[in-house]
């Protein structure tokens, strides 16, 4: 159990336009093919074409967004930097092992070996804003963001640092959807409208960064991370039985959980999860997902905590996110579940603080 | 800080499997850098490499449980430092929470880098397909943390050279706020083409071994292990009898924000690395019987680094070396490598002889100790620095 910390701000590139005016702007961008892929930002506005030029996709990605975020918090100066990726720059790791092959390990540009390395895109918003800090870079896929934010609750909760910059980044290549595609990850392409929410076996594949602004005081934002429960393949029924645990050491019942969003897929061998907690909500609770809009990769949930935060900052709810209303007229409390390939399983519980 | 104790480590370097094979070398003065066998590149033998000298059936063989691993030279690495940490430890009691905390730079890249270009032909399909995870830095934690019952908590970290360090950090915070109970901390990393490659086109790779805080070092030799150590608090402690052998009395972690790969000049992230770690014991400088240094021999490093001890130290600079002369660079690996040799001059008293030292760096004038020698230690500060700007540093203390 941990102290409740704020988010003060939150920003995300994603394949919806959700960056440049901070929400998610309709309409909904649809997936090519069996894709979803990022709506990029105009770069000039933040770089050279000289710094342009020595930087990768998912590197200014990842400073972009995080640029924007400690702009939206008002203070350059975060006392943490922290990340989670399950990838890191692909597109620099296959660079890198093509040209080691292509110039048979004759020389090569170390450009891409640099920043192939986890924990460069950090380092870079160190440099960027010239932030010395604390600053740690995790690489546990569907955890990675999980543990980005523990690492810094539990700095904040012990007094150490009063303030955390923590976010996520992920990008897919067409080799490595190739290689996940073997691993079962996908569904099977289809050209028919609305694919992307078809029960049956995988996922579509999506990419996104997000970044967000903590706050060791607990009335600093609209939004609170109550606490964060993370379970490594549960067994059957485990999942209930923690977040119901996580409701009583809080003094909470599901009736009081206004707004749930899963990260349901579709994907068919895991969806009785999300189903498992359906069944125990309420009426009252509105029901939102997200992977439809995101498409599925190991930080997905990143969209869905930033699309939490942007919905308590304007207390509406996203209508494209909506599964199934429910009649709360209040928004208070905020479950977000999400799981990855039934492995990796986060359940956020939120708190718009009474002011 | 609340207290936290290591009860349990295991390792495996170029000196061998297990802290008796690394105890025995790093007493004797025997370096294991020499010319690489099971590295696939033409470049094994153009460098000294800090290789294990097994290849990875003959890994496997050693190990004693197997069932949950992949045919992977990483968790053969993993594991076989794994089972010794846990060796001498009694059986998990009832209710007690552990986890594993592994680091690593680049996962389970030598498994996968000869097989990488059959892997993204579409057509190529083979009956069993599960090894084309090894990309994934969690991949190789996940089957350690099966195989050890290590699965409360599990993560994997990766900030270069300073990984290791960084995980018995996280490991540290987690008991001291109570998630859980026990922890084991540590990292991996094998050897790779990508990585040797990658050395090599920053030009940082000696063509002879490395020469730690020498004036006329030239470079670091790469290097592959494994070493974890298991983490307790006090609460655990008195559920498991385990008897510590130190303790983890400080620790820090600190960005400079100078450069993506170099470290500043002056050492201001080692410095800040270093003194916050004492600020977080409640020690003074005085107080430090012994640095284990990172002198990966890299020219930046072992200048900024120098420069970092006298700004701390002054004139009175404890005895220090590196054991990057042994082991080569183990990347992810090294904190928690160097972690174990200080806990071995802790326990026995002893401080090992730097190698290939000649010449002191001018700025500095610091020379690294260069006896074996029975020593009175009661600190032992470890340093870890890497990429990015990332310093991370350690403080061992002795347990009575």
């Amino acid at each position: 159990m941990i102290k409740p910390v704020s988010i003060r701000a939150a920003s995300a590139i994603s394949a919806q336009d959700s960056f440049r005016r901070n929400e998610l702007s309709e309409p909904i961008r649809t997936p090519s093919g069996n894709r979803f892929t990022y709506l990029e930002p105009n770069y000039s506005d933040y770089f050279t074409i000289m710094q342009l030029r020595r930087m990768s996709r998912i590197t200014r990605l990842g400073l972009v967004t995080a640029i924007e975020c400690l702009r939206d918090a008002g203070d350059f100066q975060p006392q943490a930097i922290i990340t989670g990726t399950g990838k890191g720059s692909l597109q620099d790791t296959e660079k890198f092992m093509h040209a080691i092959r292509e110039f048979a390990e004759g020389t090569l540009n170390p450009s891409p070996f640099i920043q192939s390395t986890y924990n460069s895109l950090n380092g870079l918003i160190g440099l960027h804003h010239q932030v010395n800090s604390y600053n740690s870079t995790y690489v546990h896929s569907g955890f990675s963001l999980e543990h980005a934010l523990l690492d810094a609750v539990l700095q904040l909760n012990d007094n150490s640092i009063q303030t955390a910059l923590v976010g996520s980044f992920e990008e897919m290549t067409p080799e490595h959807y190739i290689i996940k595609d073997k691993l079962d990850f996908w569904k099977k392409e289809s050209s028919e409208p609305n694919a992307v929410m078809n029960r049956s076996l995988g996922a579509v594949s999506g990419e996104g960064t997000a970044f967000f602004f903590l706050d060791r005081q607990q009335d600093a934002a609209c939004l609170q991370l109550v606490d964060l429960r993370l379970l490594f393949e549960p067994e059957e029924g485990h999942v209930i039985s923690v977040l119901e645990s996580l409701l009583s050491e809080h003094q909470l019942s599901w009736n009081q959980l206004d707004v749930y969003i899963s990260g349901r897929n579709q994907d068919i061998r895991y969806e009785h999860y999300y189903e498992e907690v359906e069944q125990h909500l309420p009426a009252s609770t509105h029901q939102l997902q997200f992977k439809h809009v995101s498409g599925e990769f190991d930080t997905a949930a990143g969209f869905g905590l930033w699309a939490a935060v942007k919905m308590a900052e304007k207390k509406q709810l996203f209508p494209a996110l909506l599964r199934k209303k429910g009649n709360a007229e209040s928004i208070r409390y905020m479950l977000l579940y999400n799981q990855y390939y039934g492995q990796h399983h986060s359940l956020y519980l939120l708190q718009l603080p009474l002011i | 800080m609340p207290s936290v104790f290591i009860t349990g480590m295991g390792i495996v370097s170029a000196l061998g499997i297990g802290t008796a094979s690394q105890k025995e070398k790093l007493a004797a003065g025997v370096s294991g850098l020499g010319a690489a066998s099971f590295l696939n590149s033409i470049h094994k033998t153009e460098f000294p490499f800090g290789e294990v000298p097994y290849s990875t059936e003959e890994l496997f063989n050693q190990l004693s449980a197997k069932n949950q691993l992949q045919k992977s030279r990483l968790q053969a690495l993993g594991a076989l430092a794994l089972e010794e940490c846990m060796a001498g430890l009694k059986e998990k009691p009832a209710g007690i929470r552990q986890g594993l905390i592994n680091a690593t730079t680049v996962g389970g890249m030598t498994d996968i880098e000869d097989r990488y270009f059959k892997l993204i032909e579409p057509a190529h399909l083979e009956q069993d397909m599960s090894w084309a995870s090894g990309l994934d830095c969690a991949t190789g934690t996940e089957h350690l943390a099966r195989q050890f019952q290590l699965t409360d908590f599990l993560t994997t970290i990766s900030t270069a050279c300073s990984s290791s360090a960084n995980a018995i950090q996280l490991g540290a915070r987690l008991l001291s706020q109570g998630m859980l109970d026990r922890v084991v901390c540590g990292g991996v990393d094998s050897l790779t083409r990508f990585t040797v490659n990658g050395f090599n086109s920053l030009k940082n790779l000696d063509r002879s071994v490395c020469r730690p805080f020498d004036a006329h070092r030239n470079g670091l030799n790469l290097g592959e292990g494994a070493a974890y150590l298991m983490l307790e608090s006090e609460k655990s402690l008195e559920k498991t009898g385990n008897r510590p052998l130190a303790k983890l009395s400080g620790y820090a972690n600190f960005n400079e924000a100078f450069h993506p790969t170099a470290p500043s000049p002056e050492g201001l992230g080692a410095y800040e690395a270093m003194k916050r770690t004492l600020d977080k014991a409640g020690l003074q400088p005085s107080d430090i019987s012994y640095i284990n240094a990172h002198g990966t021999a890299t020219l930046n490093n072992d200048e900024s680094e120098s420069l970092a001890i006298r700004r701390l130290f002054g004139e009175a600079v404890p005895p220090f070396a590196s054991t990057k002369a042994y082991t080569g660079h183990t990347l992810a690996a090294s904190g928690a490598i160097e972690a174990v040799f200080s806990i071995l001059s802790l326990r026995f008293q002893e401080v090992y002889p730097a190698l290939n030292f000649e010449t002191p760096i001018e700025a500095t004038g610091l020379v690294p100790f260069q006896q074996y020698q029975s020593m009175a230690l009661k600190h032992i500060l470890s340093n870890s620095f890497g990429f990015g700007g990332n310093n991370a540093s350690l403080l061992f203390s002795s347990y009575d």
